[in-house]
């Protein structure tokens, strides 16, 4: 078996250091300067994580840029850049094994595009009245929370089960779902079901997208699966290519609405993605899923409590200012 | 040095001369590149002591300000609701300047009583805005200073005594330090002679800051073709993904 390489933006940073040229670059939206190893760094490590747990990473990326001082806002929007190019690479792959239903995923993104414009004008209306970064944060908390909490429990009870090599049984079915209006029939996923439903998983995947920046994966998945009652083969492709349409989307309207995307940081945590996302896969398929869910979940979990922590704690400077109001 | 300045006052042929009291920037127009500390621009001039005030030339001062293109803010506080920190008060300050800093030969308290100071408006705690959102000055008054705190914290606003050199007795001059966070627009340098604590002469240049670079360019794509901009990151963002996948076939 092939050795696993380090990153490889550990070579550009020797060879960088040994230069010693411009090492800052300035984020015009974001209004600051950071190291551009820094940011380049993040988005190989979130990439990283991502490819090895299989999923996007907005949930990681988002927080881990507001830690490093970008406001929540920009942080929020970029990340769909970061998010757009890491399924990309991942939609592609199994686009090349035909396993895409895209009229579901156009039936999703239809939903997508009124969810993200409307998150996108909550979000303008957020930092009209400066509750911007309260909302991103709570929001974070809540999610980082529930979802760290569920894996958590699912990964400790997966790793019970592996032990008496037991299987969980199957869940009771959903025939609601059936009774539903404007049926559609989607080949590639063999179902002849309501666009109800996939329309309202876009909606709210949208909404998500514009305003926690996160591409939604950790939802789309299990609705598509005990919701839609899709085939699991085709599930994960059309998500893939499903957040790579609403965090495009999203990038775009985020421009016209709120000017919150810098597109010199998405440059350097897409780079930073796309390559770290390659060795993330690698490393996973040598772990043991359980294990791996549950590292993650911990992860979840302290990054949401590093964000609830940031709430409680009296702030250094309880006053802050925005510069070019009306 | 003092031949240089003397050179560069003679060939300035500034028709605003004051009564006796003339100066001039190193450049009336700065480009600041986003991705370095920001820059230095030099205020210099003269002050003609003439026959009778040979006696009195300890006494006199200069003071130099430098100031940003003014815009309206709005000051958050933060206050804690059910144990979570979140902006509850808020005020807007209209025509606060984007960049203060004042220099001067020697403190500022030592030139002129607080009241001068506050007329001329010397003195980072003097700055006040043209109009508030509020008609309260008590209400007000921990808003203005805490915008004067965070933006010197920023290096936005500063004061600098000491920093007014004198070559000679009659010679001055000062470095200025322009941040790369510096509002662009149009920029005031006015210089004051102070006589026994009584502003004798004035004298205001104008100075342009602009920013440049790619940074800048992005910048001004963003705000001035919004559509473009955005559908234009999509892309990059969609053809690395694409252009990745395709890299890491080949190898693995």
């Amino acid at each position: 078996m092939r050795p696993v390489d380090e990153p490889l933006y550990w070579h550009a940073a020797n060879q960088s250091l040994a230069h010693d040229g411009g090492m800052e670059i300035y984020l015009p939206i974001a209004g600051l300067s950071v190291h551009w190893l820094a940011v380049l760094g993040m988005g190989a490590s979130v990439g990283f994580l991502a490819g090895m747990f299989g999923v996007g990473g907005g949930f990681l990326l988002t927080p881990l840029l507001i830690f490093y001082g970008i406001p929540a806002e920009v942080a929020v929007a970029t990340t769909a850049s970061h998010l757009t190019a890491s399924s990309m690479a991942g939609a592609v792959a199994h686009w090349r094994r035909r396993v895409i239903d895209f009229r579901m995923a156009g039936v999703m993104l239809a939903g997508g595009v009124g969810g993200s414009a409307l998150g996108v004008q909550l979000v303008a209306l957020l930092r009209r009245v400066g509750q911007a970064d309260l909302v991103v944060s709570v929001g974070y908390v809540l999610l980082l929370g529930s979802i760290g909490t569920l894996m958590l429990n699912e990964s400790l009870r997966a790793l019970r089960l592996a032990k008496t090599d037991a299987r969980p049984v199957a869940m009771e079915r959903h025939h609601w779902i059936h009774a539903l209006p404007v049926k559609m029939r989607f080949y590639t996923s063999r179902l002849y079901v309501s666009a109800i439903p996939a329309l309202a998983l876009g909606a709210v995947v949208g909404i998500l997208s514009s305003v926690l920046g996160v591409g939604g994966g950790f939802i789309l998945v299990p609705a598509m699966i005990y919701l839609l009652r899709m085939p699991p083969n085709v599930v994960v492709g059309t998500s893939l290519v499903q957040i790579v349409t609403i965090t495009a989307t999203t990038t775009v309207f985020q421009s016209i609405s709120n000017y919150t995307v810098d597109a010199m940081l998405a440059l350097f945590l897409v780079l930073g993605g796309v390559v770290g996302a390659q060795y993330g896969v690698r490393v996973a398929a040598r772990m043991q899923g359980e294990i791996l869910r549950l590292m993650f979940a911990i992860l979840i979990l302290a990054v949401g409590a590093r964000l609830f922590y940031g709430l409680v704690i009296t702030p250094r400077e309880i006053y802050a200012i925005t510069a070019g109001t009306p | 040095m003092k031949w240089l300045l003397a050179f560069l006052l003679a060939s300035l042929a500034i028709p605003a001369l004051a009564e006796d009291l003339v100066s001039g920037l190193s450049q009336d127009r700065i480009q600041i590149t986003s991705n370095y500390h920001g820059t230095d621009m030099v205020v210099f001039g003269a002050i003609e002591l003439g026959e009778s005030h040979g006696a009195q030339a300890a006494e006199r001062d200069v003071v130099v300000v430098v100031r940003g293109p003014a815009a309206n803010i709005a000051v958050r506080r933060k206050a804690r609701v059910v144990g979570v920190w979140l902006n509850r008060d808020s005020i807007r300050l209209y025509g606060m300047p984007g960049y203060y800093y004042v220099a001067s030969n020697r403190p500022l308290a030592a030139i002129a009583r607080a009241a001068t100071l506050a007329r001329y408006q010397l003195g980072i705690l003097t700055l006040k805005p043209k109009g508030e959102s509020t008609r309260l000055p008590r209400k007000g008054e921990p808003f203005r200073l805490a915008a004067i705190r965070i933006r010197e914290h920023r290096g936005l606003y500063a004061e600098a005594p000491g920093r007014v050199e004198f070559l000679s007795a009659e010679l001055f001059r000062v470095h200025v330090p322009i941040p790369a966070s510096a509002p662009r627009g149009e920029y005031n340098v006015n210089v004051y002679l102070v006589r026994d604590g009584t502003v004798v002469s004035a004298q205001t240049t104008p100075l342009f800051v602009d920013q440049v670079g790619l940074e800048r360019q992005l910048f001004n794509f963003a705000h001035d073709r919004p559509l473009g901009y955005g559908l234009a990151t999509a892309i990059m963002a969609i053809l690395t993904g694409w252009a990745s996948s395709f890299l890491f076939r080949r190898q693995g």
